[in-house]
């Protein structure tokens, strides 16, 4: 493919005014948490201000992907425990699908399932704060809903790719964009100034070995998109498992009976989890 | 162990997981046979779902809906593009394993609970 028409799409993909935007209050939140003076009281008052945002965190936070299920009773509780990452996170993962067409739900439950099963593996290998994991697993196919909403008309040829050719999607974006949703994760990460780990959990999840800066995370959202889509457990864009990358297993020290704890794990709570949704 | 809408729960299903109400108060034990009074209970209490054992209705295609027999056999399409592949050979043996085991468990529950009543 012509290297100008790559460079196009990829203007045309982070054509900002078409971007979904975020909510106002992300910015003045931001704002106050890289001063040294704010307290997590000031920041839970001004995301509280916005009282539908606050419902659909609360929802978030409460679901048994983050482990404290129905305990979570105000945002500011949910900072203390779950941190600002978080946070954030859960508010630029609900804007974004938030314009998602009916059509997409399938995607939804995937990056759903994702959060719960890197987040599961985060757990199974001892690593700290395993809602980082949920978080970037909830974003980790962000790239695709982008996608299809700044270039439509190219989302039909990514799926007629997949069905005639028997590709994964990352495949089929790669011959119709010229670049994967793991490229666009980069750049709206970027975009959006996602914390360092949840971007390399969101442009690595595809090939951990070759992440530098954290890859842990890169490693745990791997394994999680792996294993949701061994229960196929929503829709990804095709019905592939993944390559499952050795070097993953063993960076996070997962022997195969750590393996089925996880897998023990995500039979109980897949249950749990199948009737949120992101209105 | 299938989660079901309050509306497809039928009396003599097992539940498989406790039953509380909205505010997280426990109104029915795990392992407790469901009767008619008991879902109009749930009903008025504004319980929307509950999980029993088994997979007693069948919810093709729904989210959540997890079936060992079927995850096992589902297996080979999913791992169609690393045929030949020892290590992804082995991966896909421990996940067959495994549903196989918990599929034969979860027979195994089945025969053991009394057969379901009329009505």
């Amino acid at each position: 493919m012509a290297e100008d028409l790559r460079t196009e799409r990829k203007g045309l993909i982070l054509a900002v005014k078409d971007l979904p935007t975020l909510p106002k209050v992300l910015d003045e939140v931001a704002r106050l948490v890289e001063r040294s003076d704010s307290s997590t009281e000031e920041v839970a008052k001004l995301i509280s201000m916005d009282q539908v945002l606050s419902a659909k965190v609360l929802k978030m936070v409460n679901s048994p992907i983050y482990g404290f299920p129905g305990r979570i009773s105000s945002i500011q509780h949910a900072l203390v425990l779950l941190g600002f990452n978080v946070l954030r996170g859960i508010i630029v993962s609900t804007s974004v699908f938030e314009i998602m067409s009916e059509n997409m739900v399938g995607l939804w439950e995937h990056s759903l399932g994702v959060a719960l099963a890197s987040s599961t593996v985060a757990r199974a290998a001892g690593l700290r704060d395993p809602e980082e994991y949920s978080v970037a697993g909830l974003l980790h196919d962000l790239g695709k809903v982008v996608a299809t909403v700044q270039l439509p008309e190219l989302k039909g040829e990514i799926e007629q790719a997949v069905k005639t050719k028997d590709l994964m999607y990352i495949e089929a974006e790669k011959e119709v964009l010229g670049f994967g949703h793991d490229r666009i994760n980069a750049w709206l990460a970027d975009h959006w100034k996602l914390p360092p780990n949840i971007k390399e959990g969101l442009s690595y999840h595809h090939k951990p070995h070759l992440a530098q800066l954290y890859p842990d995370m890169a490693c745990a959202v791997h394994i999680g998109d792996f294993m949701a889509r061994v229960f196929e457990y929503g829709f990804g864009g095709d019905d592939n498992a993944t390559y499952l990358r050795p070097e993953a297993l063993k960076r996070l020290k997962l022997k195969p009976a750590d393996v089925e704890r996880i897998l023990d794990h995500l039979c109980e709570q897949f249950l749990e989890i199948a009737d949120l949704s992101f209105s | 162990m299938q989660k079901l809408p309050l509306s497809l729960a039928r009396p003599g299903m097992i539940l498989a997981k406790p039953v509380s109400r909205a505010d997280g108060i426990a109104v029915a034990a795990q392992g407790t046979e469901l009767s008619q009074g008991l879902l109009d209970r749930f009903d008025s209490m504004g319980v929307d779902a509950v999980v029993v054992e088994g997979n007693p209705v069948n919810l093709e295609g729904a989210a959540g809906d997890i079936s060992y027999e079927k995850r096992a056999e589902r297996l080979d399409h999913l791992f169609r593009k690393h045929a030949g592949d020892a290590w992804m050979g082995q991966i896909k043996k421990l996940l067959y394993d495994y549903f196989k085991l918990k599929a034969a468990g979860m027979a195994a529950v089945k025969a053991a609970a009394a057969p379901p009543r009329e009505g």
